[in-house]
């Protein structure tokens, strides 16, 4: 009967360390961990560019675009939120006019990338633009210049 | 018009669209509750605790290590 008594501490050893089992109120947790893994998610960068990378990401950022050009803003995102809400807002001339406002729901969670873009077949009229993209309360924005 | 006035820009034919690496909230989602583990979470989900791997594929950017998971985490949930 001694003897089985490794064989079976060696079985409780191995279930207990069999991966994805170990549960997540564990002491020792950092607290700062789980305070960012709550952390609502908010816009942390804006990119613009004429073109989009694979991840979603502006290839070619600039602020400086032609009247053809379709214009990519790309609202980077950090944090945790299952049902958050992106708004992008296109202004033209201090904001004197709106030129689109589009909203797309995410779930965020980790880094995420949404982009918006417009385009303007006519050509975009030459000036100075905004756009101001707003999630759950926070609000970045970027000036652009079609030349 | 008041003199000096610049004319409104016809802005009627813009067009837009948009996209995200975030799923749209449709998708199914679990906040980690206090507690939890991969293996729960998937028993909870699939009906089958062996199926924590889907979770954890799906999540990488979250979870470094599988046998450590926060709660408040808000993990993706692939379809079974």
């Amino acid at each position: 009967m001694i003897r089985r008594y490794p064989a079976v501490l060696l079985l409780a050893a191995t279930i207990l360390a069999a991966p994805g089992c170990k549960k997540s109120s564990d002491a020792g947790t950092p607290a700062t961990a789980t305070e960012t893994a709550t952390a609502q998610a908010s816009i942390t960068e804006i990119q613009l560019g004429r073109h989009l990378s694979a991840d979603k990401r502006v290839s070619d950022a600039t602020t400086k675009f032609s009247p053809r050009d379709t214009i990519y803003a790309v609202a980077l995102t950090q944090g945790s939120s299952p049902n958050a809400t992106v708004t992008a807002r296109w202004t033209y001339e201090d904001g004197g006019q709106v030129v689109k406002e589009d909203s797309r729901s995410i779930a965020a969670s980790g880094t995420e990338a949404t982009e918006f873009h417009i385009s303007k077949p006519s050509g975009w009229p030459k000036g100075k633009y905004r756009v101001t993209l707003t999630l759950n309360g926070s609000t970045e924005s970027k000036d652009f210049e079609v030349k | 018009m008041a003199k000096g006035d610049r004319p409104k820009a016809d802005f009627s034919d813009v067009e837009s669209g948009s996209s995200s690496t975030a799923p749209s909230p449709a998708g199914r989602s679990y906040t980690v509750q206090k507690g939890d583990s991969l293996s729960k979470i998937a028993k909870r989900e699939y009906g089958d605790a062996q199926q924590w791997r889907k979770i954890y594929e799906a999540n990488r950017d979250l979870i470094a290590n599988p046998d450590l998971i926060y709660p408040g985490q808000v993990f993706r949930i692939p379809e079974a």
